[in-house]
Formats: C-alpha cells, structure tokens, sequence
C-alpha cells in the first residue's frame, strides 16, 4: 500500500512538474520530430529507393525509441542533479520509505508519461511519412515492460553516479549521442551490441512494429537474452546505486553541489 | 525520563580531496535528549553543529559510535530510524520551488507513504496555523523567504514523527518574521510535545524555546545543562547606577581603589557609575562612599547577562561570574 501511495506521490509530482514546463517539454518533442524529418528527407533524396519503406520505418521506430530512452534515462541524472542544486536530495534521503524506492516510482512514472509523449511523436511521423507501422500493444507492450528494466537500471547507474559527481551535465549530453549509437545501429551490422542495456528488446520491438509479428512468432532465444539483458542491469543499476549512496554518506556528497 | 536520542560517542573525519588532510569535524561527541524535550544545539561556525545533525537524520555515517531514536541505531536500522524523525535543513532548499504550498505538503508526506486523503485536515490545520491560507495554490518560488521557511517547517510537522530537528529556522530572514517563526515554534514545542533539537544563531529562539543547550566547539561537547542553569553560571552582582551629578576627584578615587573593576563614565549630560559587587552587602559601602558629599542617585540598573553573552564567553573559555558587558536587559 504505501508503495502505492509513494507512486501516486511520485506520479504526480512528474506529471505536474511535466505540466509547469510543457513548452520545454513541447520543444523537446519537436526537436525529434525535425531529428525525423532530416532522417526522412536524407532516407527519400540519397537513400536506395528500393529500401524507402523499410528505411524509413526504421528511422520512425528509432528516433521514437531514442526519445523515450533519452528522456527517461537522462532525466534521472538531470533530476539528481536539481535536486542536489536545489537542497532537496537531502530531503528525499530522508524518507523512511528509502530512496531507490522513490527513484524507482519517479523512473516509472517519467516512463509512462513520455510514453504517452512518444505515442504522439509517433503518430506524428507515421502521418507525415505515410509509413504505417503494426501497434499491436499485446506483442510491443510485454516487450516494452522488459526492455525498460534494463533502461531503470542504467538510470540508478547515471543517479549513482549524479549523487557523487553531481557536475556530469557534460557526460549527459555526450550519453544521449551513446543512446542514440545503441538504438540506431542494427544488431544484425553489430550482434554483440544484443548484451548492451535494452538494445535487444528495442530491436525486438522494431521486428515487431515493421514486420508485424505477434509474440508467439518471435524465436525464444531472443527472450532469454532479453530477460538475462533486464534482469542483469536491473540488479547492476540497484547496485551501483546503492554503492554509490554509501560512498556519498560517507564522504557526506548529498548536501554537496 | 524516555531517551527519544541516545548519542554515544560519535565522531567524524573528514579528508580534503587534493591535501588528503584530515580535519575532525565531531570527536567523540555523546548526549540525550528525553521525550518531549526541546535542546538547542549551540556552536561558531565550523563547530560541527551541522554534521551532528546530518548523522542524527542519517544524511552522514558515523566514523565511530553510534544514534540511537527511540532505541533503533541508525547505523543499523536507518529506514525504520527515520520513520521518527523529520528535518528542516540549513537554508531555504528544503520544497520544490514548481510545486505549490500544499502540492508540497502532500508530495513529502506521499514520500513516506502516507495518501493526500490521510493528510488532508492536517495539511490544511498547518496551513492556517503558519498562516499561509491565501498562498495555498501559490508556487513556492513567487513566495518571500519566511513563508518558505515557515511551510519547510509545515512539512516536517506534517510528517507526524517523534523528533523533530531544525537546523538554523530563523536564519536569513527579517526580525519581523524571525518573531513571528519563533512564536510559531513557541506554541509548537508547547502544544504538540514533541522532542526538538534547534540549532541556531539566534540567541532568542534559543533561550526562549530550549530546555537544555549542548554547546560544540571543535567537533567537542563544551557544555550540556539547562538554559537557566547556564545564565546562573555567568550572573554577576553588577550595577549601573545613573548619578545626578559628577564625582569628585577624592570620591572617583576611593570609587576605584575599593571597587577596581568599576568604571566610571562622566559626560555633560550623563554621570553613570558601574560596579560588579563581589559581595551583596558591599552595596552599602557604595552608598556610604555616594552619600559622602551627598551625590544623588537617579537610577540604579542591575546588569543581567543575555544567553548571547552565555554562549560567547563559554565559546571563549571565559569564566563565570565575570563581569558582564554593558548590556542592560
């Protein structure tokens, strides 16, 4: 129940937060959408023309997964870092409910509200393209779900390491080109790229969209090596993050800026 | 008595970064405060003051010994320690500036698991109590910086905990609002009993609202003891008395070879003697040495020392029963 109640807590605050800054936020959705466009427009005046739709399906899938990506595990890290400028970290670690648990809800719920963000994005590049890819939500939603654990860990790695460093502004902006490399790259040109965090589950999900395929029809393995990508950066991420708390308690970071 | 903080024997060391120089912030520091009980927490700056209150909320490891609150070492047990203790920290960083006044009662309060429903009445009882109902749906960036500080303290009340640590609530803001927070904490520490530790500069808040003072001075217990307790420690038997005219020379003269540490102070508009009597009756020598050439007396002030004084001189090292500084209270 008070995990419920930490959630609700948590949601909200993003929500309203989300709300306040919505012209930074409406910025920010265009800035992918032109990022779409130039990939649009260079894919229709050099690319191959026998590989238009497929290319350009694939650009829509990316640039929409880089922005979830990059919007939610960035935003810890920036989160970290206000809240560190602002006092209000130590206020937080003061929370008998313990900070990774508010970490967590305020990850989640940064996630489901720039899913709702991307669902527009994509609607909007599917509209403009004329490229319309399979949503089936019973197939990209349990992928989804698994592809994010992987994403929640690297982004207690990224508040770990915020919490001690705090000034790593200028690791976030060259960590979102690294999202980027991740998502875009194909695992077929890079497959070991499968173990890094949530590549596989996005490639996943980009087979599924542009190929329109149900779960059932994917090979098992790919599973495994998405659960075993998830599970293992999950418990990385907690990890480190809780290393990293110890280590700025010790040396008393949290109050530092 | 009930123990609510049990301190032993704490301590802690920090290292600068580029000289690996280690500089000890608290030693070996050990107190208690008991339920109910409000305890000022004194030191200058760089005394440790702000590091002991961040090992008691568990913001800092101890390097050596251990906080027990309500018996749990928070060391060991910090989540279910902390579910007893609330904190306005140093400064106005304690709120989410984007978020509105009860926006941010209800989101700390939703921070420790409790829902908006459960806190409702006390959220809006604590509203009107810090008289912020006008500025409810106001943002906290538009609001001044005593509101600010007054809502930071609204939410640690709000988090319904035993004890309660306020570090420094009076600092940066006006005399007007100083008074107005400190009458605030006033009816707080009577009406709700809870156990407080303030630390502050403001020797006022300290002296009208605190039961006992710990005084720190480079990371080390200096003193521990009741307020009243300390002001006796440096009470003195020393007078101002206002003449209606000036001394002679043969009375300034005796004035000074009886009472050496007297002073006396002669102007065209004002003649005023001050004396610090070792004894009480040695008074009426005064008035006999006065009544000599018949010098009227106009007025006679004793000099009472202020908790300031207290805190400066046992800072110092001074010792007690000194003579206090001309400040008539």
């Amino acid at each position: 129940m008070k995990w419920l109640r930490l959630f609700s807590a948590n949601f909200r605050k993003e929500y309203i937060e989300l709300k306040r800054y919505l012209p930074n936020t409406i910025a920010l959705v265009f800035t992918f959408y032109i990022i779409f466009l130039a990939a649009f427009f260079g894919i229709m005046f050099i690319g191959d023309p026998a590989s238009f739709d497929m290319n350009v399906q694939y650009s829509i899938v990316s640039v929409v997964f880089w922005s979830l990506t990059m919007m939610t595990m960035n935003f810890i890290g920036f989160s970290v870092i206000t809240e560190a400028t602002r006092g209000t970290l130590e206020q937080i670690y003061m929370s008998p409910m313990g900070v990774w648990k508010i970490m967590l809800t305020r990850i989640i719920a940064q996630f489901g509200l720039q899913f709702v963000v991307m669902v527009l994005l994509l609607f909007g590049a599917m509209l403009t393209s004329g490229q319309w890819l399979s949503l089936n939500p019973m197939t990209t939603i349990p992928i989804m779900i698994l592809t994010m654990a992987s994403m929640v860990g690297i982004s207690f790695m990224i508040a770990g390491l915020a919490i001690i460093v705090k000034q790593i502004q200028a690791f976030l902006q060259i960590f979102q080109f690294v999202l980027m490399g991740l998502v875009f790259v194909p695992l077929t040109a890079v497959p070991f790229l499968a173990f890094a965090p949530f590549v596989k589950g996005v490639n996943m999900v980009r087979t599924v969209m542009m190929d329109d395929l149900t779960l059932g029809q994917l090979p098992l393995a790919d599973y495994g090596v998405l659960v075993l990508n998830s599970v293992v950066y999950l418990i990385l991420g907690i990890v480190v993050f809780h290393y990293c708390e110890k280590i700025a308690m010790k040396k008393g970071l949290l109050g530092q800026y | 008595m009930e123990k609510v903080i049990d301190v032993r024997g704490i301590s802690k060391v920090y290292e600068k970064r580029k000289t690996k120089e280690k500089i000890h912030a608290v030693r070996d520091v050990s107190f208690h405060v008991n339920r109910g009980e409000v305890l000022g927490l004194l030191g200058p700056n760089g005394a440790g003051k702000t590091s002991t209150i961040k090992m008691l909320c568990g913001l800092l490891e101890t390097d050596a010994g251990s906080i027990y609150i309500n018996g749990l070492d928070i060391g060991k047990k910090r989540l279910k320690a902390l579910e007893h203790i609330s904190a306005v920290l140093e400064g106005n960083r304690n709120l989410y500036w984007r978020l509105t006044v009860r926006e941010n009662l209800e989101y700390f309060a939703g921070n420790r698991g409790y829902s908006r429903k459960e806190v409702s009445d006390q959220a809006y009882k604590l509203i009107e109590q810090f008289g912020l109902k006008e500025k409810e749906n106001e943002l906290v960036n538009g609001l001044s910086r005593g509101m600010q500080q007054k809502l930071a303290i609204a939410v640690a009340l709000l988090a319904n905990t035993d004890v309660i640590l306020l570090d420094e609530p009076t600092l940066g803001l006006d005399v007007e609002v100083s008074y107005e927070l400190r009458n605030i904490l006033k009816t707080i520490v009577k009406e709700e009993k809870r156990t407080i530790i303030i630390s502050s500069h403001d020797m006022p808040v300290v002296q009208e609202l605190c039961d006992r003072t710990i005084i720190i001075n480079k990371g080390e217990v200096v003193i521990d003891d009741r307020v009243e307790n300390l002001l006796k420690l440096f009470e003195t038997r020393a007078y101002s008395i206002k003449l209606g005219e000036k001394l002679s020379a043969a009375q300034e003269n005796k004035l000074l070879s009886r009472f050496p540490l007297s002073t006396y102070k002669a102007s065209s508009h004002e003649t005023i003697v001050e004396v610090n009597l070792e004894h009480g009756q040695d008074i009426y020598e005064l008035f006999d040495l006065l009544k000599e050439e018949g010098t009227m007396v106009e007025s006679i002030d004793r000099i009472t020392i202020d908790f300031e004084q207290v805190f400066i001189r046992i800072v110092k090292g001074g010792k007690a029963n000194e003579m206090a500084p001309l400040i008539l209270c």
